[in-house]
């Protein structure tokens, strides 16, 4: 199924959207230092950054994301709200891509102080922006207290069991349990994790069934909260509690977004709450955010199409009449091509061929 | 409309005797055609015979809904998909085997001859031991016989080939199966269906233990 938009118009129709929420535009450099990045390399979709030597010497990178410089260059005031969106190009493999690409992305940041209302702007905004690129979209949210809090409960094997939950293995969980004696409340709350329920209101009841410490059972009350709103504008529908999608711990400290249209076989926008990343660059409050690939996902929307309305051919002996009629054409509003060539590679609705008198179309 | 992603060979056709059983028939299927796609004619299911490596491709790409693919496969290139069930057949482990005179020279790297680098990488790291690797496409039990490794990392299924060659096991990595893996993005558009083929299957290879 293919998108039935350019990806320009998305662009300036997410543009127009996020200004209307009172987002400035934020337009970072092309350019960081690449300690920024090696210190936070777990942060990026990619490790492999372009890097190069400035004049001084120095090691830059060109960036391969833009929540990074961002959160680098923007100090803001104790109990005060900066929110941002921007366009731009990162440059960075794609997703299971073996070279560099160009890839155009979108993406909404608030940083500072963080209530539950601005969780709740921020997740209408994902659940508009999806609607933006399609109406047929699915918005995963999960959050990290829950993962984490669960994670914390296991004596050993952490890694192995957060591999378990995103893949929604529990059949090898099942064997873990059984390898390392682990009790039963945490084999019910790993369940909870990986299972389908469909229904939010049925997943968030089984959740708050298992929660086995505080860190749960705040997770739950959020999103039990989150959830009360989104249904309440209109978009319950639309939401899917899934608490295997979750991120790197080091810098994702709640609510998490994946977002799903359909048609495209992977996750087409990624975000969620970072206070973490903030306290690790030595910054106070706290932020969220989300990054929607437009890039990634171009082969799938309307390509820009070079139907011109009118092919003009003519010869030496016709040249002022085709200049002429295409003016005529084109202040009326059409798009027309004038071409000496007779075999021209041009796709058009309908073609005038001085040369002969003939129309056809 | 469900896309089934089957390994050509003899677990693809076991899988898809099983499936044919719990409602996936397709009657257009037949053993010895050559063709890739087979569709079944009321549009429920349709499935592709492709390369077995190659079935965690089709599945993350998104070309197949669901896919059977070993766990080596998985555990090697960990692609970014759900893993549903296990099906408890193509049964083997993954496993570390040398020559039967073989004594670890901890003085040196262990050299590691595979076709599985990144599950070597993994596996060793967990151990704490360096090693160097050697990629090698097949009979990887020739390597330590010819002294281009120290020991191979591989599938052992009956350990034939690894007693005829004059080799041992000397550890075991992982135990490896068919599994059922899912794409994300239509585990969310198509969740009663993938939820369905995976239930099913889950059901049928119970007693498979």
């Amino acid at each position: 199924m293919k998108i039935d938009k350019l990806e320009d118009e998305i662009i300036s129709e997410l543009s127009a959207l996020y200004r209307r929420s009172g987002y400035k535009k934020y337009k970072p450099s092309n350019f960081e230092e690449y300690a920024l990045y090696q210190e936070n390399k777990d942060f990026l979709i990619s490790k492999n950054v372009i890097t190069f030597s400035d004049l001084s010497g120095k090691l830059m990178a060109i960036r391969p994301d833009v929540t990074l410089s961002l959160v680098n260059h923007i100090e803001v005031k104790s109990g005060e709200t900066e929110k941002f969106f921007y366009n731009e190009d990162v440059y960075r493999p794609t997703t299971g891509g073996k070279n560099y690409k160009e890839i155009s992305q979108t993406g909404v940041e608030v940083i500072g102080a963080i209530d539950a209302a601005a969780i709740a702007e921020l997740t209408i905004l994902i659940c508009k922006t999806l609607l933006a690129v399609s109406p047929s979209y699915v918005l995963d949210i999960s959050h990290m207290g829950f993962v984490q809090g669960l994670l914390n409960e296991f004596k050993c094997g952490k890694d192995t069991v957060a591999m378990l939950i995103k893949t929604k293995n529990l059949h090898d969980f099942k064997i873990f349990a059984e390898e390392h004696g682990v009790d039963e409340k945490l084999i019910s709350a790993f369940t909870v994790a990986v299972s389908d329920f469909g229904q939010p209101t049925t997943a968030l009841e089984a959740a708050d069934n298992t929660v086995l410490n505080d860190e749960m059972r705040k997770a739950v009350a959020e999103l039990r909260e989150l959830y009360g709103v989104l249904q309440k504008f209109g978009y319950g529908e639309k939401i899917n509690i899934e608490f295997s999608a979750v991120g790197n711990a080091d810098y994702y400290n709640g609510v998490i977004y994946n977002g799903y249209i359909e048609g495209v076989p992977h996750c087409v926008l990624t975000g969620g709450r970072y206070d973490k990343l903030l306290h690790k660059m030595n910054k106070r409050g706290g932020a969220i955010g989300f990054a929607l690939y437009l890039g990634e996902i171009e082969r799938y929307l309307k390509k820009e199409n070079d139907v011109v309305d009118y092919l003009i051919l003519y010869d030496k002996k016709t040249q002022i009449k085709a200049l002429e009629l295409a003016g005529s054409k084109q202040n009326v509003g059409y798009s027309v091509r004038i071409s000496a060539n007779q075999q021209v590679n041009v796709a058009y609705k309908t073609k005038i061929d001085l040369t002969v008198g003939e129309v056809d179309g | 409309m469900i896309n089934i992603a089957l390994p050509k060979g003899r677990l693809g056709e076991k899988v898809y005797s099983l499936l044919s059983q719990i409602g996936y028939k397709c009657d257009e299927y037949s053993k010895d055609s050559r063709k890739l796609i087979f569709s079944d004619v009321n549009g429920t299911v349709s499935y592709f015979w492709v390369k077995p490596s190659d079935v965690a491709v089709y599945v993350k790409l998104g070309a197949a809904d669901v896919g059977v693919v070993g766990k080596d496969i998985l555990e090697e290139y960990e692609p970014d998909v759900y893993e549903l069930a296990d099906l408890k057949m193509g049964k083997c482990k993954m496993c570390v085997a040398a020559r039967k005179s073989f004594m670890d020279d901890t003085s040196a790297p262990l050299r590691v001859a595979t076709k599985f680098v990144h599950t070597a990488e993994k596996h060793f790291a967990t151990v704490g031991r360096d090693i160097e690797i050697i990629k090698l496409n097949g009979s990887i039990e020739l390597a330590p016989v010819l002294g281009i490794s120290d020991v191979i990392l591989d599938i052992v299924e009956t350990g034939t080939t690894l007693k005829e060659n004059d080799l041992k096991i000397i550890g075991k990595v992982s135990d490896i199966s068919a599994r059922l893996i899912a794409n994300k993005a239509s585990y969310k558009f198509k969740r009663n269906e993938v939820s369905a083929v995976a239930e099913k299957l889950k059901e049928a290879v119970k007693g498979y233990d």
